[in-house]
């Protein structure tokens, strides 16, 4: 069985339009519109243990939505999953134990607290021994360089400081997999590297399985050797990143992405329909 | 089964000690803003010392209200005070939940942590100092106690614990289930004024209320349960013994209740866009 296995995984979202004006507000206390949209469509994805996938999408396809249902904070609609064992949303409890997982939009660091303060109630909470705990953030600290961080309250870190903390936190418990939601959104060049130096080194050291979403499609190309893409929550493509490249035939990964979400196809990616070639 | 118990125990012994490392961290940034500290406990001695004028105030003018005097009054007061103390330290901040965890997506953070959602809500916005009202309580209980020549018996005390137990989860229930509304409009419902509002009437006697409004604080928002019936029973006065002794049952099912809604309401969750 694979580490993370989900079939068919489907998330509806019933959405309420409001009408406009004081009358529509009015009107909606009685009669709400609704529509259902669904943000994930379907989509299998099987990841093994100790790889780095590159989750990407255009805003709105449904990246987080996924993310989101194997982190086990949304339950999904239809269809099935496993993840290191257990079934997300099921096993809450449990199975968080064995995932990091790390917003680029949101700390998961207490707010008013020195950044060590947030480390040792993380410990708390993964419950990890203290020797573990030492050892980690020693080591993470050689790599993100910490140290200058760790007693400042997380409000007045930068936001490429911020993230580098907001990683560490992430892993103080040693987790199975890695979830990263836009790790790099908004950071300069320098912290970009930075992190993603760290991260290909948790990976080769730990083994740690890296799940990322990202608009950078430097993080692919700097991380990743397999890519997954959605689009209005169906999968367009699961594979490696030379394939992408042997089939396109172009030399940047950012120009064939960018065709893949204008609605172009190759013809010869196995699984995916030719579709209209060419500006409509 | 001696497997159970036993991870049951361990699972308690890491929940408290997350208790105290969350205490502590909270006195840390407390004590940063100190004068917000005192500035918050003294409002609400302050608060109490109102309340407590009132009662004194009306009994200046007349003997007795309805059958009961001003010590017994006070009492009930000084009783109801107790579950109070700990609904303000550990479960009035639910009402956060619609707003800051569901609506902004705060609610994300809860859900990818290995402890119990509900518990990790309660201990990040616990403002334990709010406690004091326990001891003022106790005060209120021990003075109108005497001066009404109260003479404690032995289960006294194993019952109050009980009945305090019961009223502390009605607090917790009804909060919590108002919370879990939260799932549902993914915003504020301003619910939680009303009900405070309603929460206060358990402090007075039941027999000075209309029919409605009597069976409301029994059967539909127990309030009489936080106050009155169990402390009627505790300064041994037995015309509604029968009420008092359901306390715990009311407390239990009221939380059990609100549990469930919220169980309900964690599965509808939706977070905020990306």
């Amino acid at each position: 069985m694979a580490l993370i296995e989900a079939r068919g995984l489907t998330k509806e979202f019933r959405i309420f339009r409001r009408r406009e004006g004081v009358l529509g507000a009015f009107k909606d206390l009685f009669h709400r519109n609704y529509r259902t949209l669904k943000a994930v469509d379907g989509i299998d994805f099987i990841v093994e243990k100790g790889e780095m996938v590159g989750y990407i999408g255009a805003n709105g396809a449904g990246k987080s939505t996924t993310i989101k249902m194997l982190t086990g904070i949304l339950v999904p609609t239809a269809g099935t999953m496993q993840v290191n064992g257990y079934v997300p949303y099921r096993d809450r409890e449990v199975y968080t134990r064995g995932i990091g997982v790390v917003f680029g939009q949101r700390s998961q660091l207490w707010w008013d607290i020195a950044v060590i303060e947030s480390f040792k109630l993380l410990r708390r909470i993964y419950d990890v021994s203290i020797d573990d705990f030492n050892w980690r953030l020693k080591r993470f600290n050689d790599i993100l360089e910490l140290d200058k961080l760790l007693y400042l309250p997380v409000r007045k870190l930068s936001l490429g400081q911020r993230m580098r903390c907001d990683l560490a936190a992430a892993l103080i418990h040693n987790p199975a997999i890695l979830f990263l939601d836009e790790p790099t959104i908004g950071l300069d060049v320098l912290a970009k590297s930075r992190i993603r130096d760290f991260l290909k080194e948790i990976n080769r050291e730990y083994r740690t399985t890296v799940i990322l979403t990202t608009h950078d499609l430097g993080d692919i190309e700097a991380l990743c050797p397999r890519v997954a893409i959605i689009d209005k929550g169906k999968m367009l493509y699961d594979g490696s990143v030379e394939s992408l490249y042997s089939h396109w035939g172009q030399d940047k990964l950012e120009d064939i992405v960018k065709r893949i979400y204008q609605g172009h196809r190759p013809g010869s990616v196995k699984g995916v329909k030719k579709g209209g070639v060419g500006l409509a | 089964m001696v497997e159970e118990r036993l991870l049951f125990r361990q699972r308690a012994a890491r929940y408290f000690v997350i208790l105290k490392s969350y205490m502590a961290q909270y006195l840390k940034t407390k004590m940063a803003y100190r004068t917000d500290f005192f500035v918050q406990v003294f409002s609400d001695v302050l608060q109490q010392a109102v309340n407590l004028i009132f009662i004194l105030v009306v009994f200046s003018k007349v003997p007795e209200i309805k059958g009961w005097t001003r010590d017994e009054v006070l009492f009930i007061y000084g009783f109801f005070l107790v579950p109070f103390g700990i609904y303000s330290g550990f479960f009035n901040h639910l009402f956060d939940v619609p707003e800051k965890y569901v609506l902004q997506g705060e609610f994300d953070r809860i859900l990818i942590r290995p402890i119990n959602a509900w518990y990790q809500v309660v201990v990040e916005t616990m403002k334990p100092e709010l406690m004091v009202d326990i001891v003022i309580g106790i005060v209120i209980m021990v003075y109108s106690g005497r001066a009404m020549n109260l003479s404690p018996v032995w289960w006294d005390l194993p019952l109050a614990l009980a009945l305090i137990f019961g009223a502390t989860l009605i607090y917790a229930g009804v909060y919590t289930a108002l919370a879990s509304l939260g799932f549902w409009t993914e915003g504020n419902i301003g619910l939680m004024p009303m009900v405070y509002n309603l929460s206060q009437y358990g402090r007075f006697p039941m027999t000075i209320y209309r029919g409605p409004v009597k069976f409301i604080l029994t059967w539909i928002l127990p309030f009489a349960f936080v106050g009155f019936y169990p402390a009627a029973l505790l300064m041994h006065r037995y015309e509604f013994t029968g009420y008092a002794l359901l306390t715990p049952a009311v407390g239990i099912i009221c939380f059990t209740v609100a549990y469930r809604i919220w169980t309900a309401g964690i599965r509808r969750y939706r977070g905020t866009g990306s």
